[in-house]
This record gives structure tokens, C-alpha cells and sequence, in this order.
């Protein structure tokens, strides 16, 4: 008998252990501990028994039909603990919600990159109105009186501001370096300041020219300050802003207002120097004019040239931004096109 | 600019081998940016001379013959439609391989062994256009075969090497080049590469006129504009073709080969980058005056343009009136014609910023205006002259020189300069010796000596008209020779005396993200200019607008003084594609008013202002979702960015705002800006047509930033609070902000109401006319136990009936 009730035991305690829903546990169930349940026809064959074993017997099914009973109920919560919040072919590839869309412009980002990097490095954020007169924007930069880039088919001049004393007029800023005088001439020496901001030319637009675009200036003035460290500056900004070791090198270049000027070119990151379509097969990409600020131009500044000097570099954001998206005309950046916009997300 | 390697080694002894990877290099590390290198015959691969033997007539196609070509090892079969094709003439063959462009026009194609009309041909016979040499044998007419027979060359010949084409063409970017006059032409650029390489220039010879010339008559009226005049009378020329190396070198350089005396011309500027010009003599009356042009004086050019001058331009005139621009153009009266026999020749220096002027004042830039616009030196007239002469001595046997004259009345200075030596090695961050100095700048021409720490520069001629003036460019001259790229680098010190701490730039920097990336809006930028309809559309009048006096479009005269009319367009555009979207845009506005002297004393500024403005653009949502979406953007913004508060009143309505829904914003007493939705007319003008707009526009300069976070920690309550919402009928006139008001006027120290919220309001069928039902949630509790749902319930009455009593409300049940 005791050898039945096991093996009766272990049979259920498998159907319980393979039940899956409530449904097939109630079968289960019904199938052992019902009126017809293998159980209870057990303890109805009980008066063929010895009497004197009956109780034993009797006692014996009762643990197992409680033991049974409780397996079930056991098993019962654990169903209802794992029942589908939906139904089982719910389909987990369908996408998830888009967060609200909303972004900064492309060349904000990066300007706040470099704004970031540059403050990291002790200089402060200057900006300043986009208006200027003569006098800021070429006299005090050391432009010579017949410059081209004065005249109106170059600069946006302001009608009836158009003529007369370099102080009289006044133009949309064709480059920030004139701000920078301002910066300096209400600030104390040595200077460390970025300049971010838009400049506008008069030209004819294309893919790769624009009337509006973004600059970015970093200026240090101070006592015996090499232009061999302005590379080092350089090269700190740029790793920092891509994310790698960039190689920089510094070769000739002519700007007014700087003395000596410099193109400063950055290893090509698309092809790491060897020489694709991105860098013309050069290995090398212009990325900013600088040098250091012309003597006269510190004078402007009513400083002493034999005694500061400096480091200058100008950034074109809009051409840094075309480079890190690959984005082809610069147009783009004043579009407003929200499909074009929200790209850089 | 574009240089011919072949032409640089006629005045510097380069390496036979020269690699030119590297010369571009040191080139561009050291000078001027060499935007290309190229290989001429490149262009020439699988172009061979072939000779025809026999022309046979196509048997398919009247036009076609068949040419029996001699290309070398064989004789091959090449049909061609030549209309001069004769047995024995020297041609240019394209075998298969060759690239050629097909009658001269379209895109550039792979010769094949292709059959035409049936009869298969090896390669084709060329049209000079067809492998780009029209301009040095340009074709009489159309379908005329290039003939090569005058060359030397036995068939089979590359094409390259029969016409010497084997030369590298260098092209520099003249961008980089505006401030180095002396690298205009051939000349300058050996000698910079003469001094970088230490190699030996040749020397040019000044050419001195035999003695007892006729003095050619030259007056010169304006020195300053004409600082040197030199005219050259001579006879025994003619109008002929100039040699065939003459003619390819112009060509390879860009230019186009005319007639010996015109070639001469341009051959002497592109190799020294001296303009010349060459006048038919017997068109001259009398000797040369260089003038101011009288006003309204006529002119008309050698390219036909018939020009009405003015005071400011400088001719050269004849004794009957102008005969040419100076230093632009001849004009058509001088000009050099087919049967010219006698010129005057003029190698002249003028002033760069009067020929720049005059050449963009009749919009006509040419090689010479090109050139003199950069400060030639005078100098390098001597230059020119000595070549020009020696080529026409050269190419006219003949020649007589008939008259002379050299007019400097302005010698140039050269600069001189010291250099404390002490400064240079502190700048240079480096030291170099004596010996070193010397010898690099003296490769370049300067004369140098020294002086107990000074060292004194003399400025070579060429390098003394603007480039070079001051210690600094002594400096560059050093450092740019020794290479920038050899200096060791210096690492920057920094001192530690502070935090940056801009409070105005990280608060601009806090609300352009908290737009962005809490209220999801997109950040654009536009113009500084606006549109006149968009303008006209938005704004009350422009009379304080400032306009440009050269705007990009007649209809963008006007300079923004307000970001809305930008914005607006911007919406409009985004309306194709998008049914709701908000955007933003910082920048500043201006106006022709309040003008300001910020800085130097003497200098005017107009009034200028940072905005941020914002549109939340749908064609969905109700308006009065809409109105309270943007609310909310300009509400929670001074708790999120941490600036001084903001209030709404309404005092001031927009003129482009709806009737109703506006808001003035303020930061205490100050207007700041305005909250409205776009009016139906607005709407409509500036072309939108489904969306409903909600604009803002903030000036941001009156935005004031905490010094430091300010809001505090609030305990979190001990005991439980509940939410009680009471529902009640006002009159349609009672506003939330007085019902709030009141509750929290009426609130006390020990008040079980914590706070007070708006759930919503109902307008509309189940309330009477003129009234609406609002519903506030107030949150109850103490905080020293837990209120009895009777108290609770009591202190909700409370502020019911002070509502009822204030404003007459009900409530509802």
C-alpha cells in the first residue's frame, strides 16, 4: 500500500510540475483529489483493510492528499505570479516611443563643445553685438585704407551709415577680430577669451559660400608667449573636440591683423592622413587662419606690442560642422528646415 | 595661378629629379598653398603621332574615309571624317586607351577599337579640340584634322614628347598669395624657391638702350598713380605666329597665344608678373601722356565695352584723347592689327587701389588689373623690359628701336628695419646665431648686419611695397624659413586666480537647452535681414528698422528688429511638411535709435538687443491647449534656468497678436516681452495657412541669473496629505489667478491647505450661460498629525464659502 501511495505521489507531483495554466492544475486536481480522484477511491477500497491497519492507512493517504493539496495551491500562485500582462504574442520588435524631439542647431552644439574644451583650459566666453563701425572692424585690425574686403561688394554696409569717418560707419560685422579689440580694450591683460559668433560677407552664395556664417575666435594675450605654444592650444582643442589625437601642423599664411599668420591644417580624420577624396588626397585639411595679433592691433588694444604678444586662431564652425556630419552645402545651416534640423539630435 | 615647372627652370637650377610631392610641401609649409600639381602629358597617354599613307574612300559613308596610318611599328586602319586629310600629313592618333572629347564638347571618353559604318578603326584621328590643344592649333573650320606634319617627330612618337609637353604644371591658390606680389610670375617663384633651396637665380640683365635714341615723348600728369613709365618706340615688327614654345608655355599657363607681339606681351607678365602692353604706333599721335581721365571722357576698349569715364581713372592718352585704360585694358584705337609694322611698347608701374578701383568700376578685371591691384614693385619694370626686349630682338631680326624713355619720377625706398635681437629670440622661443639670420634672410635678398643686439635689415625692392615694414615680418621671414613646423613646441602656463564664472552666457546657454531639451523645441537660424512681406506681415511700421545699403535681394533691405518676421517665415516654410512643431531662435535684434557709445568715445552704435523668441506651431490641438503649452514653456523657464521670476500681465497688445490670447511678460517692474497667438490677418499674410502659431519673444538682456541656486529643501510631510477637489460655478468673467489669489490670501501660517492647483474648466451645455465650472485641487494635511476626514472635509467648506462669498460662485454637486 505504501508503495502505491508513493508512486501515486510521484505521478501527481509531475502533473502538477508540468501544469501550465490554473485550467490544466484544476484537471490535475480533480484527477487526484476529486470525488472520482485516485485518492478518494483509495480511501473508499479502506474497509477491505484490516481494521487493525485501517488508521495507519487512512492517516497515511490523508498526508498525501495534503501534501498533494498543497503542491497544488503552490503551484496555483506561482501561475497567477506569472501570467502575461498582455496576451503571449504580444510583439516586442514594434519600436518604442520617440522621446520630444527638440535640439540645439548643429553649430551650437559644436560651439558649446568648444566652448566646453576652451573653459577647461581657464578662458572665458565673450560675445558681442553683431553691428560694428569702421574703426572695429578694419582701422583697428590694421586693413589697409584701400582694402578690398572694405567695400560694399565684401561688407554689409548700413544705408546712410555708408560713408563719412571710420567711426561714422557702420556695417553688419564681416569677422569677429574687431570685437576682440573691444574685449581687450575693457579688460586687463594677460586675456585668455573665446569669441563665438555669426559674421556675414556680401557673396554670392553657393554650396560652399554663404552670406551668414559662424565663427569662432580664441585669443591669448600675454608676456612672452610663443606662437610654437598657440600649436599646442591648438592641438589640445581639436583632440579634445573629436575625441582622438589629431595632428596639427601650422604653415605660412597672410591676414591683415596677424603677424606672423598662419593656415593651420588638421590631419585628415577620414582617411588618417593617407590621402582621400575629404582632404583632396592631401592627408591634411585647412581648418583655421590664426597667428599672432599684428603690433597694431595690440596698440588698438592700448597695449604695448614690445611688451604683450599672443596667439590667435579664427574657426570656421560651419566648415568644422560640414566635416564631423558630412553635411555638403552650407546653405543648409540657415534654411529653418526642420527636416534638415532635426538630423543632429 | 598656374606655373610651369619647365619655365621655373629657365631661372633656377632645380634638381633634374626633382620630387615634386615635396616641393609642393615646402611650397605650401613655407609660402603660398599649392593647390595642385599636374602632369601635362598625363593628359597625352596613348596619343601618338601617326603619318597617313593612303586616304581611301569609305564604302558606306560619303563623309568617312579610311586612313591607312602609319603609327610607328605598323600601319593601321583609322576611319575619319577630316575634310583635310592627305597622304603624308603627320596627325594625332588616339589609340585605344586614349581619352578624348568627341568634336570637343561633353564628357571625356575611352577611345576603343570600335567599327564605324562596318569598317573597323584603330583609335581615331584628332581635331585638336578633341585633346584639348585647340588654342595652339586652332582648327579654320569644323571637322579640320590637327596637322602635325611641321613637327619633327617620327610616327609612333608620343604626343607628349613630339610636341615637348613633357612639363608639370603647379597651381597655386592666389588667395594666399594677395599679400606677395613679388610671387606673381614665373621669376618670383624661382627665386622663392632659390632662397628655400639655396640654389643659384639667374640673374637678369638690365637692358640699356644704344646711345643716341630719340627720346620718346612721355609725360606723366599724376606721379602717384604713376610712379614709373617706361616707353619703348620700335619698327621692323610684324603680325605672325610666335614660336610654337612661346605659344605652348602661354597655353599651359591658362592663357591663349594670338600674335607674336601680343604673346610677347603676356609671355613677359607671366614670367615676371610685370604687366606690358604693346600699342600700334602708328595709331599714336604724338608722344604718351599718362592723365586723369577728363569726366564723362569716352573710351572704347579692345574688347568692345565703350566706357564713359570719370576723374578717378587713369589713361594714357595720345594727343587726340584716351587711347587706354591704364594698367586694364588697350583700347580698340591702339590696338595691334594684322598689318602692324611699329609699336610703342610700355612696361609701366601703377597704383594698385586706382586700378583695382577703376577695373570693378566698369566691372572689367583682366590679367594686368589682376596684377597691379597686388603693389607691384617699380622696380620690376626693369625686369620686364630686359626680357621683352631680348624676345623681340629674338623673334624680329629686323627690329629698330626708335625711341625711349624711362620716366621714374617716384623711386621706391626700400624699407629698412631693426630688430632687437633680444625680442626675436623671445619670440621665436628659440635661438638662432648671427650666422643663421643672416644667411636666411640674405637667401631671400635682404642685406643684413648687426649692431651690439640690433640687427639691421635692408628690404629687398620686391618685398618693400606693403609686405614687408615692420620687425614682425622680419620675424615671420625667420621662422617661415627655418620651417614652422621645426620649432619645438612650448607648452602654455596657466595661472590659477579664479573660476570663470559668466552668469549672463551659461543663463542664455540654460534656456536654449531647457527650450531644446525640455520643452522638445528646435533652435534655427536666419538672417539678419528680413523679407518685406514677412516684416510688413508682423511688424507695426519699420520705420526704426536700419537697412542695408547693398542688400542680398531688393525684398531683404531691411535689417531684423524683430526675430518674430524671421521666425514666421520659418514656420510658413515648415508648414508643407510638419503639422506641429516648435521652434526657437537667440539672436539679437536692431534698431536705428538709442545709439550708445559702448567703447571708443568717438564711435556710434545703434540700438542693439538679444532676443529669444519662440513659435509652438499645430493644426491640431485647440488653441486653448496651444496657448497653455507655450504658457507653460515661459512659466516653468526662470524655476528651470535658475533666473529671477517672470509675471504675466496685459497691458500692451502685440499688434500681430489675436484679440484675446496675449500676454505682456514681465521681470518685476520691466516689460520683457510679449506671449500671443499670431492673429487670423498675420496668419494669413505671412502664408500660413492650417496652423495655429503661439509666439513668444523675450529680450534676454533683461534676463537677470541667480548668483547660486536659491530654492530651498522643503521637509517631505510627516503626516498624510490628501487632494480635495472642489468643483463650483463662476461667471464666466472670474479669472483663475483671482481665485487663486484669494485662497492663498486667505491661507494662514497653521492653514491645513498646503496648496492649491487648476484642474480644469467646463464652458458649455451642462452649465447655464455666462457660466463655467472650474474644479482647483486643494492639498490638505497638518503637520503634527493626521487630520479626521470630518477636518478635512471642514477646512474644503472653508474655501468654498469664501468663494461663494467673493465671487458669487455655486457649488456644484
Amino acid at each position: 500500500m505504501d508503495q502505491k501511495l508513493q508512486a501515486i505521489l510521484q505521478d501527481v507531483e509531475k502533473k502538477i510540475a508540468a501544469a501550465k495554466t490554473e485550467v490544466e492544475l484544476q484537471s490535475v486536481k480533480v484527477s487526484a483529489l476529486g470525488k472520482q480522484g485516485i485518492l478518494t477511491s483509495l480511501m473508499k477500497e479502506l474497509p477491505k483493510f484490516d481494521p487493525a491497519e485501517r488508521p495507519a492507512i487512512g492517516q497515511a493517504v490523508n498526508r498525501v492528499k495534503n501534501q498533494l493539496s498543497e503542491l497544488i495551491e503552490n503551484k496555483r500562485e506561482e501561475i497567477k505570479l506569472q501570467a502575461a500582462a498582455v496576451p503571449t504574442d504580444f510583439d516586442c520588435t514594434v519600436p518604442g516611443f520617440a522621446p520630444r524631439s527638440g535640439g540645439l542647431h548643429p553649430i551650437t552644439q559644436m560651439c558649446y563643445d568648444l566652448n566646453d574644451a576652451f573653459r577647461s583650459m581657464g578662458f572665458e566666453v565673450f560675445q558681442e553685438d553683431d553691428i560694428t563701425s569702421e574703426m572695429y572692424a578694419f582701422d583697428n585690425l590694421n586693413f589697409p585704407p584701400n582694402h578690398p574686403a572694405r567695400e560694399s561688394m565684401d561688407t554689409y554696409w548700413l544705408e546712410g551709415h555708408d560713408s563719412g569717418n571710420a567711426n561714422e560707419k557702420l556695417c553688419l560685422r564681416p569677422h569677429l577680430t574687431g570685437g576682440s579689440v573691444r574685449y581687450m580694450q575693457t579688460h586687463k591683460p594677460p586675456y585668455r577669451f573665446v569669441y563665438p559668433g555669426h559674421v556675414y560677407r556680401n557673396e554670392t552664395t553657393d554650396a560652399r559660400h554663404e552670406r551668414a556664417f559662424y565663427q569662432y575666435e580664441a585669443l591669448i594675450v600675454d608676456r612672452d608667449f610663443t606662437f610654437t605654444a598657440g600649436k599646442v592650444m591648438i592641438k589640445s582643442i581639436l583632440s579634445k573636440v573629436f575625441g582622438r589625437d589629431v595632428p596639427v601642423r601650422m604653415r605660412a599664411g597672410f591676414f591683415p591683423f596677424v603677424e606672423p599668420g598662419f593656415e593651420i591644417d588638421m590631419g585628415c580624420l577620414v582617411c588618417g592622413g593617407k590621402g582621400c577624396s575629404v582632404c583632396k588626397q592631401v592627408g591634411w585639411i585647412e581648418v583655421m587662419p590664426g597667428g599672432t595679433p599684428h603690433p597694431n592691433v595690440l596698440r588698438a588694444a592700448g597695449l604695448d606690442p614690445d611688451e604683450y604678444t599672443g596667439f590667435y586662431v579664427n574657426i570656421g564652425l560651419d566648415r568644422l560642422v560640414m566635416m564631423r556630419y558630412g553635411v555638403d552645402d552650407v546653405r543648409l545651416f540657415h534654411s529653418a528646415d526642420l527636416r534638415f534640423l532635426q538630423q543632429f539630435h | 595661378m598656374k606655373l610651369s615647372l619647365d619655365w621655373i627652370r629657365d631661372y633656377v637650377a632645380l634638381p633634374k629629379d626633382i620630387d615634386m610631392t615635396k616641393l609642393a610641401y615646402d611650397l605650401t609649409m613655407s609660402t603660398v598653398e599649392v593647390e595642385d600639381v599636374t602632369y601635362l602629358a598625363e593628359q597625352f597617354k596613348n596619343i601618338i603621332v601617326g603619318q597617313i599613307e593612303e586616304v581611301l574612300p569609305h564604302p558606306n559613308a560619303q563623309k568617312l574615309r579610311i586612313c591607312r596610318t602609319n603609327i610607328g611599328d605598323e600601319v593601321k586602319v583609322i576611319v575619319c571624317g577630316g575634310k583635310n586629310l592627305e597622304p603624308g600629313m603627320k596627325v594625332a592618333v588616339a589609340c585605344p586607351g586614349a581619352v578624348v572629347r568627341w568634336h570637343g564638347e561633353g564628357d571625356p571618353v575611352e577611345i576603343g577599337i570600335a567599327k564605324l559604318r562596318g569598317v573597323e578603326s584603330y583609335g581615331m584621328i584628332c581635331a585638336s579640340s578633341e585633346i584639348g590643344l585647340a588654342d595652339l592649333f586652332p582648327a579654320a573650320e569644323e571637322a579640320m584634322i590637327a596637322d602635325l606634319s611641321a613637327f619633327d617627330a617620327v610616327p609612333g612618337t608620343n604626343l607628349a614628347d613630339a610636341l615637348d609637353l613633357n612639363d608639370c604644371i603647379i597651381e597655386i591658390d592666389n588667395k594666399s598669395m594677395t599679400n606677395r606680389p613679388d610671387l606673381w610670375g614665373h621669376y618670383g617663384i624661382a627665386r622663392e624657391l632659390s632662397a628655400l633651396y639655396d640654389l643659384p637665380l639667374k640673374p637678369i640683365e638690365k637692358y640699356v638702350p644704344q646711345e643716341n635714341i630719340d627720346k620718346f615723348p612721355v609725360t606723366i600728369e599724376d606721379d602717384e598713380k604713376c610712379p614709373r613709365y617706361i616707353g619703348v618706340k620700335m619698327e621692323g615688327v610684324s603680325v605672325k605666329p610666335s614660336p610654337f614654345k612661346m605659344q605652348s608655355r602661354i597655353w599651359r599657363v591658362g592663357m591663349r597665344p594670338i600674335n607674336a607681339l601680343v604673346d610677347i606681351t603676356n609671355y613677359v607678365m607671366l614670367a615676371t608678373g610685370q604687366p606690358t602692353h604693346a600699342f600700334d604706333a602708328d595709331n599714336i599721335s604724338g608722344g604718351i601722356t599718362v592723365r586723369p581721365a577728363k569726366q564723362d571722357e569716352k573710351l572704347l576698349l579692345l574688347n568692345g565695352k565703350d566706357l564713359t569715364l570719370k576723374t578717378d581713372d587713369l589713361v594714357i592718352a595720345d594727343s587726340e584723347g584716351a587711347v587706354a585704360l591704364a594698367g586694364v585694358m588697350g583700347g580698340s584705337k591702339d590696338s595691334i592689327l594684322p598689318d602692324t609694322s611699329k609699336v610703342i611698347l610700355e612696361v609701366a608701374n601703377f597704383d594698385s587701389h586706382s586700378i583695382r578701383r577703376t577695373a570693378l568700376r566698369y566691372e572689367n578685371r583682366t590679367e594686368a588689373s589682376a596684377r597691379y591691384e597686388k603693389a607691384v614693385d617699380p622696380q620690376r619694370c626693369d625686369q620686364a623690359l630686359s626680357f621683352a626686349m631680348q624676345l623681340f630682338a629674338e623673334l624680329y631680326p629686323e627690329l629698330k628701336v626708335t625711341g625711349f624713355n624711362d620716366l621714374y619720377p617716384r623711386p621706391l625706398a626700400c624699407n629698412e628695419i631693426d630688430v632687437d635681437m633680444q625680442w626675436l629670440e623671445k619670440r621665436l622661443g628659440q635661438h638662432l646665431t648671427n650666422d643663421e639670420l643672416k644667411e636666411k634672410l640674405e637667401l631671400m635678398g635682404f642685406s643684413v648686419t648687426f649692431d651690439s643686439g640690433n640687427m639691421h635689415v635692408v628690404v629687398p625692392s620686391w618685398r618693400s611695397t606693403g609686405d614687408i615694414a615692420i620687425k614682425d615680418d622680419i620675424m615671420e621671414e625667420v621662422a617661415r624659413m627655418y620651417g614652422y613646423d621645426n620649432f619645438e613646441p612650448t607648452p602654455i602656463t596657466t595661472s590659477f586666480d579664479g573660476a570663470i564664472n559668466q552668469l549672463d552666457v551659461d543663463l542664455v546657454r540654460h534656456i536654449k537647452e531647457y527650450l531644446a531639451f525640455r520643452c522638445g523645441m528646435q533652435e534655427i537660424f536666419t538672417y539678419p535681414w528680413m523679407k518685406d512681406t514677412f516684416a510688413n506681415a508682423i511688424l507695426e511700421n519699420t520705420d526704426e528698422a536700419l537697412k542695408l545699403s547693398t542688400p542680398p535681394a531688393p525684398d531683404e533691405k531691411l535689417i531684423r528688429c524683430s526675430l518674430l518676421p524671421n521666425l514666421c517665415e520659418a514656420v510658413a516654410k515648415n508648414e508643407r511638411y510638419f503639422n506641429n512643431f516648435s521652434i526657437f531662435e537667440e539672436a539679437q535684434i536692431f534698431s536705428d535709435k538709442d545709439y550708445t557709445t559702448p567703447y571708443d568715445p568717438s564711435e556710434k552704435l545703434p540700438y542693439m538687443a538679444k532676443h529669444i523668441a519662440g513659435a509652438v506651431a499645430d493644426s491640431t490641438m485647440t488653441v486653448e491647449n496651444l496657448f497653455r503649452t507655450a504658457k507653460g514653456i515661459i512659466e516653468y523657464m526662470p524655476r528651470m534656468t535658475h533666473m529671477e521670476g517672470i509675471t504675466f500681465r496685459k497691458e500692451d497688445k502685440p499688434v500681430w497678436a489675436d484679440n484675446t490670447v496675449w500676454l505682456n511678460i514681465f521681470s518685476g517692474d520691466t516689460k520683457i516681452g510679449d506671449m500671443a497667438l499670431l492673429s487670423k490677418k498675420a496668419s494669413l499674410k505671412c502664408g500660413i495657412k492650417k496652423l495655429s502659431v503661439m509666439l513668444f519673444d523675450i529680450n534676454a538682456d533683461l534676463l537677470v541669473p541667480f548668483k547660486s541656486r536659491t530654492n530651498k529643501f522643503e521637509h517631505l510631510a510627516t503626516y498624510p496629505t490628501v487632494e480635495f477637489d472642489i468643483s463650483l460655478l463662476f461667471d464666466t468673467s472670474v479669472n483663475w489667478d483671482a481665485i487663486l489669489k484669494t485662497i492663498e490670501g486667505s491661507r494662514k501660517a497653521d492653514s491645513f491647505v498646503k496648496s492649491v492647483s487648476f484642474v480644469d474648466e467646463y464652458k458649455g451645455k451642462q452649465v447655464p450661460e455666462g457660466k463655467k465650472s472650474l474644479t482647483a485641487r486643494l492639498t490638505i494635511g497638518a503637520d503634527d498629525r493626521t487630520l479626521k476626514s470630518e477636518e478635512i472635509e471642514a477646512c474644503a467648506m472653508k474655501v468654498v464659502k469664501l468663494l461663494e462669498k467673493k465671487f458669487d460662485a455655486k457649488l456644484r454637486t
